[in-house]
């Protein structure tokens, strides 16, 4: 057991981190968010770079689950608008679910930025168990999606649709007019659309089980970025507090305030092994669906108290869109409810409560 | 990063939970539950069986018979006991052992440790006074030089399980004159000493604990642990490892298993239903969130550290979860969860979730207070200003 990064990964997340604070202002975020827009210069940099497949191996089904998770958490941790977490769920789910004919070219397309494919899954029902959309016997996709993060600028969608009542997932050009995409905005702030494919060309590319890791894998990550949130919002109410002078004193040295940081650390640190955990069993194939349930209601029960707190810390401040606070807590949020919310993971769990537990 | 445990690891666990599958019998849970700590009969056997195997002392340096095991063995050890209850030492070994050995003398080392691991050997903590309690090193108990040896003078609050203890592990201030962090020393005053008087405490726990007088108690110089006035960071060493058995999710995580074992044998009708099953999935979340920390915890100490934030978090955690879980489990049996141990076979787990519940304020104050803890979390581990 080896809590720490190594010291590869260490020097991996220093120069993204490093790459990322250099590359993304936060100026440039808020320009982009009144302009409902998403970040394609960026995105196009990571690609050509080769930041999204850098730490994957290329022929694998083993590996790497980690590193993706630290690029998705310093993407985050810049509030950048680009589909980095969509993308990676999908490469990694062709690499080890995929057919073994298309996945490698695929994978590679994607992991290069030529291809941006992001997930579609949600139906208006709102329940990952459920999938109406249909393949006919010709092939074409018809049905509607909810909540497909990024959907308007990907190149494709991965898209969770049934045939003769066998679930898949299906790769859909967008570019085909049979795709109609209504723009949803949200909480986060990050593009959302509803999507309606009426008989459009798709591809199926992974099963049932390609369908069910595509979940678990995207749920981890969306953990990961709440948890980025709560990291953020933590550090940013440490260093506030310790510059901030009231009652000629640092407010830090406040206990009231030291308490809330304490309660702030512990949740997000708690939270921090748990995510972390549950990615490294994930790539062994060691996860369960419960472990991943439980990483994912942790940062999401997790994430309002800590992001609440940090803006209770900053006062004013925080509150306005000046400050690079509301990034986090509107993002924090938005990623608590997608790919499980609380409740769902919280009924998930209970459903197999009585199964034995390790707890070593 | 790796979270799997080491197949040793995993076959110590194995190994240990074999062993306690055999020595679990009714008489040494009667004779270690009656609280009171002297081992009867069965608890001597069992210390002399776990003494066998070395397992108490498997971290030790091999001068003091142990075998120099990395501390997630302990670590280890001490989840394994406290999920199948069974008796370990408890303070003696968690915290008072391991200083010793950071601190102690040659002499004592070889004087007192050896009867730790089997038992003999049992320390009650002296620091709290009835005017020192979480500002500890207020403390006004006296130890005054009397030629080679020391006197000391004073009263001790809190002082669980003295009855039963070999030695009291005493705070005693050295220089009345200085700043008072810099003039405590830490004293090993056995029980039976001239001077030393035990009055008893009786807790809405159920259990008890004691005030101490030491009346021109005499304990020779040897009985000084580190230098004089040198204590301060002793006590804080001590305390620190003392609250990773306090982070312990063990015996929360047990109690949790009887609670859902309980429900589905008798209690199926509550536990089909949704609203059940919702809060017990939110206590086993932070059932696995203690896990974290307490993991977490460890790791900070077996990399040489003592790991200040680490142990305050789980502290914090763990104490305060053992009254959540308690209160939401009494909360879903009704007015059976007010059942205790005596209404008999009417009282589900024995009256264990009012026992809990009833337990839970001293972990929350005890061991330094959960608003010292976060504190120290702030300034120490996040580098807030104070």
């Amino acid at each position: 057991m080896d809590l720490e990064l190594t010291e590869t990964q260490t020097i991996f997340r220093d120069t993204i981190r490093k790459f990322l604070e250099e590359e993304v202002p936060f100026s440039r975020v808020r320009e982009l968010e009144k302009q409902q827009r998403s970040d394609e210069a960026l995105w196009a940099t990571l690609g050509a770079q080769g930041w999204l497949g850098v730490a994957l191996p290329e022929e694998a089904d083993e590996g790497g689950l980690i590193e993706a998770g630290l690029l998705v958490e310093e993407v985050q941790r810049r509030a950048a608008l680009v589909p980095v977490a969509e993308a990676i769920s999908c490469a990694v789910t062709l690499q080890r679910h995929g057919s073994r004919e298309r996945a490698p070219e695929l994978v590679e397309r994607i992991l290069s930025g030529e291809m941006t494919v992001v997930p579609a899954i949600l139906e208006s029902v709102d329940r990952f168990g459920e999938v109406a959309a249909e393949v006919n016997d010709d092939g074409l996709l018809s049905g509607e999606k909810f909540f497909v993060d990024y959907a308007s600028i990907a190149t494709h969608h991965l898209v969770a649709a049934q045939c003769r009542g066998a679930v898949g997932l299906y790769l859909v050009d967008r570019g085909q007019s049979q795709i109609e995409t209504t723009s949803t905005p949200t909480l986060g702030r990050t593009p959302a659309a509803h999507v309606r494919y009426q008989n459009a060309s798709a591809e199926q590319l992974c099963g049932e089980d390609g369908h069910a890791f595509l979940i678990q894998f995207a749920r981890v990550l969306c953990a990961v970025q709440a948890l980025s949130c709560m990291q953020v919002a933590l550090e940013m109410s440490v260093a506030y507090t310790s510059i901030r002078e009231q009652f000629g004193q640092l407010i830090g040295t406040f206990q009231a305030v030291q308490h809330h940081a304490a309660d702030m650390a512990i949740d997000t640190e708690s939270t921090r092994f748990l995510v972390y955990e549950t990615l490294d069993a994930l790539d062994r194939g060691e996860a369960s669906e419960e472990q991943v349930a439980v990483a994912k209601a942790a940062a999401s029960r997790a994430v309002p108290e800590v992001v609440m707190l940090a803006q209770q810390l900053h006062g004013g401040q925080g509150f306005i869109e000046e400050n690079d606070l509301y990034f986090f807590t509107l993002r924090g949020k938005e990623r608590s409810l997608a790919w499980g919310t609380t409740e769902e993971c919280l009924a998930l769990i209970g459903r197999s409560v009585e199964a034995p537990e390790r707890w070593l | 990063m790796d979270f799997r445990w080491e197949q040793e690891y995993l076959e110590f666990r194995d190994e240990l939970v074999g062993f306690l599958r055999a020595w679990r019998t009714p008489e040494l849970l009667a004779e270690y539950d009656r609280g009171e700590g002297t081992p009867g009969p069965a608890m001597r056997s069992f210390y002399e069986a776990l003494d066998a195997r070395g397992w108490m002392r498997m971290c030790w340096p091999v001068e003091y018979g142990g075998e120099g095991r990395d501390p997630l063995y302990r670590f280890i050890f001490i989840e394994t006991m406290e999920y199948w209850g069974m008796p370990y030492g408890d303070l003696t070994f968690t915290s008072v052992a391991p200083t010793l050995i950071a601190f102690g003398s040659e002499t004592q080392k070889k004087k007192y440790l050896p009867g730790i691991f089997k038992g003999e050997v049992r320390f009650a903590l002296g620091y709290s006074e009835p005017n020192a309690g979480t500002d500890l090193a207020s403390l006004r108990t006296q130890a005054m030089r009397a030629g080679d040896d020391w006197i000391i003078q004073g009263q001790k609050i809190w002082t669980s399980l003295a009855e039963s203890s070999t030695h009291i592990w005493l705070a005693a201030r050295t220089n009345p004159d200085g700043p008072k962090h810099q003039g405590i020393s830490v004293f090993i005053v056995p029980v039976d000493a001239e001077g030393v008087s035990i009055r008893p405490l009786h807790t809405m726990s159920g259990l008890r604990t004691n005030e101490t007088f030491y009346d021109g108690v005499r304990v020779p110089a040897e009985n000084l642990v580190g230098p004089v006035d040198g204590g301060w960071n002793i006590v804080m060493y001590a305390l620190n490892f003392e609250r990773v058995g306090l982070a312990a999710v063990g015996d929360l995580a047990r109690e949790f298993d009887l609670f859902v074992a309980y429900l589905k044998e008798r209690r199926p009708e509550l536990l089909d239903d949704p609203v059940t099953r919702t809060r017990l999935a939110e206590l086993k979340v932070d059932l696995h969130r203690q896990r974290a920390l307490a993991t977490r915890n460890a790791h900070a100490i077996a990399s040489g550290g003592i790991g200040i934030g680490e142990a305050s978090m789980a502290k914090v955690h763990g104490s305060e979860l053992r009254y959540r879980f308690s209160n939401t489990a009494m909360d879903l049996l009704g007015r059976y969860g007010a059942l205790s141990e005596e209404s008999g076979a009417l009282a589900p787990i024995d009256g264990g979730m009012e026992l809990t519940w009833r337990m839970s304020p001293i972990l929350r104050f005890g061991g330094g207070t959960n608003e010292v803890q976060r504190t120290i979390i702030a300034t120490r581990h996040l580098g807030m200003p104070r």
